[in-house]
């Protein structure tokens, strides 16, 4: 009964590390709608195991459809197993999409931890085009072999810092080693982030410390996807708020990360 | 050729059946709280289609639901602990009514009340509402902390359905829990203090377990599982309930499929409702209609109704007795 269900087409399926991969499905209607920091909602097959759809941001649109996933349960790991012309049943672009920086914004900072870097290559393809935006990209990763698109960022403009848990590139540590990198102005910087919730809360933090307005891609477990069954709920000032549906995206200021 | 043969074939199919005075075009409704948005998202010409819709239960204040995480997929299905989350009667009259008012498809609203007086409340706020053809009184959920729930006892069941039939013109549903000994009594109740129907079932009370933290995974420890995993044992209880009540049963509990619809028709359901499904396969209520339609049509069957309790039990009867004799000769 959805206008936003189908069946596409597997493009690609490729292994970037182990893992790791990325997904591209020819599905032209979703490149012609989609936000950036919206999602897909993917049955990885038919039958009853696994029993959900999955939800995946949208990391690229242009020619076809890409997501980015870590191989983290039987789902992503039914999806890593399609290959080129597999028909692939998805459900989208649902949920609410990053917001454009607000008038007077000089500076837009991406804080990206893992494969919550996946809405933030989408999200540059669309900034790039605004003049007189400064892109800053602060991207975490496990090591040097986690660490993605960093050629893409770069040529959409973006000023890219990476930290690494093992310093096998860039900074040694966490994502929050590398807020030093950039010189805050509540007045003209404005924040994205997206990544374990104990990295988006440190962004948080960051963001109040320097009075910084900015918003959060939030991620929970999900049934629908529709905003009907009000399973994907998390904590925020507001209450409880689905992300599915009131999200992903929110402001940050608004979301309670639970610890 | 033979699409159009069908499609003759569905314009005499008679698909309608009834609830009390409440008629629906088909035995196919979407099951509450798995159905939501349709105006933004879903096609409402193919909405349209279905017998009926059950939105989220509405309680009379609001409530905000249960802390994360509330649900957890398993086994052919999922776990769930939302909690009843609402906006209460008059947020839900004011701002949600209105658009599934402007579908056309008939609405079952399901209310649940702390107290006798509240279902009463809300069954008042609800008459004569436009496309409100009937009351589900959700006597059933398990995730509101509750040590026992009104469709665990016969005469609580008794008291509420009395209490609501007395003070509303809408048909009332009585929505039953199967977590108990023998749902029939339940039905039964509900059926003597003047139920125009009985729906069943609600979820299993159920838990899962994150063994590296020792903890529940769900926010309210406890919750609901749905699915097709509980199928077999709802057509069981629908099967069971049949055998002792004459109104009619609305069956849900796992309906993924048409062939799933119909194992509940067969058993004595005169309508089915698609519940968790929609959140694999949102079209599956539909396709559930168009499957239903596809098997009357092979079968020859004319009228929905020739089918409902149509199982055939000769052999089966035998096989159940002999196995009960079984276990006496056992006990013995």
């Amino acid at each position: 009964m959805p206008k936003l269900q189908n069946i596409y087409r597997v493009v690609s399926n490729e292994k970037l590390c182990p893992r790791f991969y990325r997904l591209c499905f020819d599905a032209p209607s979703i490149v012609r709608k989609v936000q950036p920091g919206q999602f897909v909602h993917i049955r990885a097959r038919d039958g009853l195991e696994p029993f959900f759809r999955r939800p995946f941001s949208v990391c690229r649109a242009q020619k076809y459809v890409e997501i980015f996933y870590e191989v983290v349960g039987p789902g992503t790991g039914v999806l890593s197993l399609k290959k080129k012309g597999d028909p692939l049943d998805v459900l989208g672009p649902v949920g609410r999409p990053f917001d454009m920086p607000p008038p007077g914004i000089k500076q837009v900072v991406m804080i990206a931890g893992g494969i919550g870097v996946a809405p933030f290559l989408i999200l540059s393809d669309v900034l790039k085009k605004k003049k007189k935006l400064e892109l800053v990209l602060l991207y975490g990763g496990r090591t040097k072999g986690h660490v993605f698109n960093m050629k893409e960022f770069r040529s959409n403009g973006c000023a890219a810092h990476v930290a690494t848990d093992d310093g096998s590139v860039g900074t040694r540590g966490r994502v929050d080693k590398l807020f030093a990198k950039i010189n805050p102005d509540p007045k003209t910087t404005f924040i994205y982030t997206c990544g374990p919730n104990p990295m988006m809360a440190a962004a948080q933090k960051f963001a109040r410390q320097h009075g910084i307005r900015g918003q959060a891609a939030c991620e929970e477990v999900m049934a629908c996807a529709l905003g009907a069954c009000l399973g994907c709920s998390i904590r925020t000032t507001k209450g409880f708020r689905t992300v599915c549906y009131d999200g992903p995206v929110f402001d940050l200021d608004e979301v309670i990360f639970d610890s | 050729m033979l699409a159009s043969l069908l499609l003759n074939g569905n314009d005499m199919m008679n698909l309608t059946v009834n609830i009390g005075m409440a008629k629906f075009q088909n035995p196919v409704a979407v099951a509450s709280g798995t159905f939501g948005h349709a105006e933004k998202y879903y096609d409402l010409a193919e909405v349209k289609k279905l017998g009926a819709v059950v939105p989220k239960t509405v309680t009379l204040n609001a409530r905000e639901g249960n802390p994360p995480r509330r649900i957890v997929e398993t086994p052919s299905g999922m776990l769930n602990a939302i909690g009843i989350e609402n906006p209460g009667a008059d947020g839900f009259i004011r701002d949600k009514l209105p658009p599934l008012q402007k579908i056309g498809v008939p609405l079952i609203i399901s209310i649940l009340g702390h107290t006798d007086e509240e279902f009463v409340t809300l069954a008042e706020k609800f008459q004569g509402r436009e496309n409100v053809s009937a009351l589900e009184l959700n006597l059933s959920c398990p995730n509101l902390g509750k040590k026992t729930l009104v469709a665990q006892d016969p005469e609580a069941t008794r008291r509420v359905v009395a209490a609501v039939k007395k003070n509303s013109r809408l048909p009332v549903i009585a929505k039953l829990s199967p977590n108990v000994t023998d749902i029939a009594v339940i039905a039964r109740a509900a059926e003597e203090a003047g139920a125009d129907a009985v729906s069943l079932i609600n979820t299993f009370s159920a838990m899962v377990i994150d063994v590296r933290k020792r903890r529940s995974v769900l926010g309210n420890f406890t919750g609901g599982l749905s699915g097709p995993a509980i199928r077999p044992m709802a057509v069981y209880m629908v099967y069971q309930a049949a055998q002792k009540v004459k109104i009619p049963i609305i069956a849900m509990g796992g309906i993924m499929t048409a062939d799933d619809a119909l194992q509940f028709i067969l058993a004595g359901a005169t309508m089915v409702a698609v519940g968790t499904a929609n959140f694999i396969n949102p079209r599956s209520p539909v396709e559930v209609l168009e499957g239903i339609k596809m098997y009357m049509s092979k079968n020859k069957v004319t009228d929905i109704k020739e089918i409902i309790g149509s199982l055939r039990t000769g052999e089966a009867k035998k096989q159940e007795t002999r196995s009960r004799e079984g276990n006496t000769d056992a006990e013995r």
